[in-house]
């Protein structure tokens, strides 16, 4: 009997081990070889975006092999990701998320400050390089219509003030009950209550805000669609939201290895303000475009921002 | 866009996204080809070997049968504890999930060879290999042959899950399609080219299983 178990064995060990070899350069479903560098994105259609970005622009000047790994659940799925090497380059990462999630340390309102603890801390306890932010940040921010702005004169939330016991404003579910940053503190930070609040599923308050159903809402100050309707973004004067700038983060293993890839990366710091980031969104989520031919068009449109190495 | 029906979307999704849906398509195809290809490559040769032991055929088929009844989620989820995100997990759960069909059919196959032939074939002194490459899988081809489109039909679905551990294919288009504010025409785009590619690859195989059979001549 002992001499057939052998043998299954045998044809089992002869079949995996040619398989998981194999597999580490199966021809066609790039993303398992050494050479090729790998991107991590989140399922957001910004992340996506960004993570064609990078890829392509390492592809296109270096000429290395690039894979996605694509949908990541969060921020720190990603980091995990980075920890096992399972990816090397996190296209996505946000200075006020990874403070609180992957460091566990209290929220600093000064993205200035935020931005420098991040850098340091992940140098030290994860050999990994924040890069420089791409220019934008991605994080709640309040706004009207810009008709109701005007009449009212809005420019900062405090603004908001003098009128806001006759105000609907629509917000995010899971921003009613947050801590730290949650409608609770808002009132008490900025000394005011609106009129009537209602929690909604964070896609429709653009919408809502738009046909006039509220007056104010609470949105993601990214999304494509405050370009598409023209919304106004009111100013955090008091600075209540914490900083969510937005960097990408590599392995210091990586930059190592290819010691040309640091300078192409560099190229587009400060390149993506809000407004164009917007404007990536919206052509993703509202002209059906996939976020791979947006990141080329944005690319091409830049000429792969050659000569901007520093 | 608003402005456009579902299926205008659809259309207009191809027209400017095409090269991407293809790449996608390739890479999901050959996603679920590897992993069917390595559990033949495995279950075939246990499958003849379950056949001639007859005690191992229970306990083989029953672990093949216990990897079946895992949810595939949650077996994408364990193996990727072990190879971490990305493609080599989808074709180690496809690989695991294509055994079952493969090994009982092939045993199938097998148990159905006509047992006068075979004693034909020792009458004229053919060895037990020449027994096994002249007769026995000639004749059980068409049987080990349906398990493999039975594998591949299998596996094509769960590539597609597969986008949930970065590995691509067209389900990270359905994925995006869940995301966007009025997703339903790139939902549509991941999911029919999913379907066709699994009736296309179907009835080519089954075109290769007919032309590969013994022919009779009644």
């Amino acid at each position: 009997m002992s001499k057939y178990l052998k043998k299954i064995m045998l044809v089992f060990f002869l079949a995996i081990c040619p398989m998981l070899l194999t597999s580490c350069g199966l021809p066609g479903v790039s993303g398992s070889d050494k050479n090729t560098i790998k991107i991590a994105s989140q399922s957001s259609t910004e992340s996506q975006i960004i993570a064609n970005i990078v890829g392509q622009l390492i592809n296109h000047e270096l000429g290395y092999k690039i894979s996605l790994v694509n949908n990541l659940g969060s921020s720190t799925v990603a980091h995990q990701a980075m920890l096992r090497h399972d990816a090397d380059i996190s296209a996505t990462r946000y200075t006020g998320t990874d403070l609180t999630g992957v460091l566990q340390l209290s929220n600093i309102k000064d993205p200035a400050k935020a931005s420098r603890l991040v850098k340091r801390e992940f140098k030290q306890r994860y050999h990994q390089t924040w890069f420089p932010s791409y220019g934008f940040a991605d994080t709640y921010a309040f706004m009207t219509t810009q008709a109701f702005a005007q009449k009212h004169q809005l420019n900062n939330i405090s603004d908001l003030q003098k009128i806001s016991s006759s105000l609907n404003a629509g917000v995010d579910t899971s921003w009613m009950n947050r801590k730290g940053d949650g409608y609770q503190d808002f009132t008490k930070y900025y000394g005011f209550s609106f009129g009537r609040v209602y929690p909604m599923q964070i896609g429709l308050v653009y919408d809502a805000v738009e046909a006039g159903k509220m007056e104010t809402v609470l949105g993601y100050s990214t999304d494509g669609r405050i370009k598409s309707y023209h919304l106004k973004i009111l100013k955090d004067d008091k600075r209540f939201f914490p900083p969510y700038n937005c960097s990408m983060v590599v392995n210091d293993s990586l930059l190592k290895k290819y010691p040309k890839l640091a300078p192409v990366l560099h190229r587009l710091d400060g390149k993506i303000n809000l407004k164009t980031m917007q404007t990536l969104n919206y052509e993703v989520d509202n002209n059906l475009l996939e976020p791979s031919v947006v990141a080329q068009q944005f690319l091409e449109k830049h000429n792969y921002f050659k000569g901007d190495d520093n | 866009m608003t402005g456009l029906s579902t299926w205008d979307q659809f259309w207009y999704y191809f027209a400017h996204n095409g090269f991407f849906v293809l790449q996608q398509f390739t890479r999901h195809f050959l996603i679920s080809v590897y992993g069917v290809l390595f559990a033949a490559i495995v279950g075939i040769p246990l499958g003849i070997l379950i056949a001639r032991r007859k005690k191992l055929s229970d306990t083989v088929i029953g672990i093949a049968n216990v990897i079946q009844t895992i949810p595939s989620l949650a077996m994408l989820s364990i193996i990727m504890l072990g190879l971490g995100l990305g493609v080599n997990t989808v074709i180690a759960t496809v690989f695991l999930y294509s055994l079952l069909p493969i090994i009982k059919n092939t045993y199938a196959g097998m148990q159905g060879v006509d047992a006068n032939v075979l004693d034909s074939g020792r009458g004229m002194g053919m060895t037990k290999f020449q027994i096994l490459y002249l007769i026995e899988l000639p004749l059980s081809f068409s049987v080990i042959m349906g398990g493999i489109r039975n594998a591949l039909v299998i596996a094509i679905g769960i590539t597609a899950i597969g986008a949930f551990v970065g590995a691509g294919g067209l389900g990270d288009i359905i994925i995006r399609g869940t995301n966007a504010t009025n997703g339903g025409a790139i939902i549509l785009a991941g999911a029919l080219p999913t379907a066709l590619m699994t009736i296309i690859s179907d009835l080519l195989l089954g075109f290769i299983q007919r032309k590969l059979s013994p022919q009779t001549s009644d």
